[in-house]
């Protein structure tokens, strides 16, 4: 390894870097934007859900409660419908997303110190709508529950109102916060994916990859030379992604930062790796994109990205950690919201090491092959 | 030849799948020459090439270059070695003199030398006041000229050309060759692979390749003298007309055109029957296919007869 070679190799990459405005753009700008754009998607606040009330019981008791239900802000009460019959086709045709049902005989209940059981029923198409939902209507009755409780004063003993929610369509909810620290490795890695698939095809299409064999470069001083200059444009990318993403959202952080960036910096160390590799494997410009595209769609897919690994097939469980995105969340995921340390994330932060490793070494070895023809 | 060890190749093969590409090949050439390597599109050419540059391995075979083996200690090689692919090869977003710095810089050449070596290159090729160009905008000639540049800045001993000039403008082929007299004249050596016969006329030594072997070596001379027949030009008011009537005929075997004339490989049986070259009397077959007011005169064998007459002579 010769430390000048190297340099030449950089100094070279970042001129060409500064040549290419695009590419900057690409690399600086498109993630972030794709980030806030994403993350409304799955963070938007959810209010004013059409929902339909059927009092059945009629009481003053019934009536605090739909007002509960109105005033939060949440809900808006489109509908009341006599009977609990007329519910399913409101559902069905999505005139209204929530139903609430208050049975006869629920003040009754409540006055005789038993628990009233309410329905809450959400249409859970929507996962995220379903969610927030779901939640807003249990705070909903907790909260008229104390009110009651405080009116009647300590020791009443009274149990109050049980709301039996149930959603429908779609039991598995996943928490937002969860979103947002896992679109920032998906959003990192096809940015990185997309930019160096190019990086070595390119320069084999130009025929300046064979006038570097007629040099005394070797291929691990290439692949040296290939890397850092995107390693370092991949940390400010990292930086800025992650700020917006945590900032701009408010995405609350309990973990520890060390781990964080230590799992990030690994995840886009691999993410360069397989660009790399994929760059130097293929032909031509067009096949790095298609072999990309090719790759992105299952590796977002299997790594629990949109879908819980836990929820997949057990035949697909093992072949997920073959997925290099799935460590990445796991550690994401678990510093961001339960604060898990180095210790807890061991497996997934050595995994990510692994990767690196072997994407660097086949890397290094498809570069060794040279051209055969 | 001479007794310094220029290039020795020996049974040099080279294969891709089921195509022999370079089948054994065997070539001798001395130091100091500029050597035309001949032949048709799929001979073999750019795979010979690639392997003398190292870029590609031989499955057999070894070529010695300055004694070093191009097989085996490639990375001693490289040094020496200035290597011009067929197709434009440098960064297109560089400029010509990023470029040029850069490949000296990774060859380790040293910050001063850079500094000379440059703008000498590029002052005697006539590129000094495109130095800030970026490659991909310089022309067809340029480009050419600015891949030599970057091979000749390491001062390389043998510089290895792969069809520099195709498909370039004359008047830019006519300056590179005399770039390439002055690196003659520098006591380099040079390997040439070329389609145009009037290139080959101005190397030291030809080979003429073909079907991955070198079947003719020489100088350009000796490979004329070895073309049997006579070679006759014939100046008349259509060269295009005479030139189809010629073609297939018995007794001739070749003819092409040389600006506004015809020249005409009149077969040796032919020939013997014709008095000595520049005696203006010519064989009767010939005149009779010829227009009566075409002017006929021998003249000496050119490289496009050496060519056609070889190319024809390994086709059947």
């Amino acid at each position: 390894m010769s430390w000048r070679r190297i340099r030449t190799l950089i100094w070279k990459e970042f001129t060409q870097l500064r040549r290419d405005p695009m590419l900057l753009r690409l690399l600086m700008i498109m993630p972030v934007a794709q980030l806030i754009l994403f993350g409304y998607v799955v963070a938007v606040d959810i209010k004013h859900l059409d929902t339909a009330v059927v009092d059945l019981d009629g009481t003053a008791t019934s009536r605090a409660l739909t007002d509960a239900f109105a005033g939060s802000g949440y809900f808006t009460i489109a509908q009341r419908p006599a009977s609990e019959s007329e519910l399913q086709p409101l559902l069905d045709t999505g005139q209204v997303t929530v139903a609430v049902v208050i049975p006869e005989g629920t003040q009754q209940r409540l006055l005789a110190g038993q628990t009233a059981g309410i329905g809450v029923v959400v249409d859970g198409s929507d996962s995220q709508i379903s969610s927030v939902a779901s939640g807003y209507a249990s705070q909903i009755v907790a909260r008229a529950n104390l009110e009651r409780l405080s009116e009647l004063g300590p020791g009443s003993g009274s149990p109050g109102i049980d709301a039996r929610i149930r959603v429908m369509f779609n039991p598995t909810l996943d928490p937002i916060n969860t979103m947002i620290p896992a679109l920032i490795a998906a959003i990192l890695m096809i940015s990185l994916a997309a930019i160096m698939s190019q990086a070595v095809v390119r320069e084999r299409e130009s025929g300046t990859l064979e006038q570097l064999f007629v040099t005394p470069v070797r291929p691990s001083e290439y692949i040296a030379g290939k890397l850092t200059p995107y390693a370092v444009l991949a940390l400010v990318q990292m930086g800025i992604v992650a700020a917006v993403g945590t900032l701009w959202f408010q995405v609350p952080f309990y973990g520890n930062l060390g781990v964080v960036l230590l799992g990030l910096a690994l995840f886009l160390l691999v993410c360069i790796g397989q660009g790399l590799l994929i760059s130097l494997l293929v032909r031509t410009r067009a096949q790095a994109i298609q072999t990309t595209l090719f790759l992105m769609l299952p590796m977002m897919i299997l790594s629990g990205f949109i879908f819980p690994v836990e929820s997949m097939p057990e035949v697909i469980r093992p072949f997920t950690f073959l997925i290099p995105l799935r460590h990445a969340l796991e550690v994401l995921r678990a510093s961001f919201i339960k604060g898990s340390g180095f210790a807890d994330l061991a497996v997934p932060l050595l995994a990510l090491a692994g990767f690196a490793v072997l994407f660097f070494g086949s890397a290094i070895a498809a570069t060794r092959r040279r051209i055969t023809e | 030849m001479t007794d310094d060890p220029g290039l020795a190749i020996r049974g040099l093969t080279k294969s891709f799948g089921e195509i022999e590409a370079v089948a054994g090949v065997e070539l001798d050439v001395p130091r100091g020459a500029v050597f035309g390597l001949l032949g048709p599109d799929g001979a073999g050419k750019s795979t010979l090439i690639r392997m003398l540059a190292t870029v590609l391995v031989p499955d057999a075979g070894d070529a010695e270059i300055f004694g070093l083996s191009a097989a085996h200690s490639p990375d001693r090689l490289t040094p020496r070695i200035g290597y011009m692919s067929q197709r434009f090869s440098m960064y297109p977003d560089l400029s010509v003199a990023e470029n040029l710095e850069f490949f000296a810089r990774i060859r380790g050449v040293p910050k001063p030398r850079r500094r000379e070596r440059a703008p000498e290159l590029l002052e005697s090729m006539g590129m000094a006041p495109f130095a800030k160009r970026q490659a991909r905008l310089l022309s067809g000639g340029m480009k050419q000229k600015l891949m030599l540049a970057s091979t000749l800045m390491h001062d390389p001993d043998l510089l290895l050309l792969d069809e520099p000039t195709t498909g370039v403008d004359p008047v830019s082929r006519r300056e590179f060759w005399r770039i390439l007299a002055d690196i003659h004249a520098e006591g380099r050596t040079v390997l040439v692979a070329t389609p145009y016969m009037d290139e080959a006329e101005r190397c030291t030594h030809v080979g003429f390749m073909d079907a991955g072997r070198i079947t003719h070596s020489g100088t350009p001379q000796e490979l004329k003298d070895a073309i049997p027949g006579t070679l006759l030009e014939v100046i008349a008011p259509d060269p295009r007309a005479v030139l189809a009537a010629l073609r297939d005929q018995p007794g001739i075997s070749g003819a092409h055109l040389l600006g506004n004339t015809v020249r005409v490989l009149v077969a040796r049986r032919l020939a013997d029957e014709a008095p000595p070259p520049g005696s203006a009397v010519i064989p009767d077959t010939v005149r009779d296919l010829l227009p009566a007011n075409a002017e006929i005169r021998p003249v000496e064998m050119d490289m496009e007869s050496v060519f056609s007459h070889l190319a024809e002579e390994a086709a059947a």
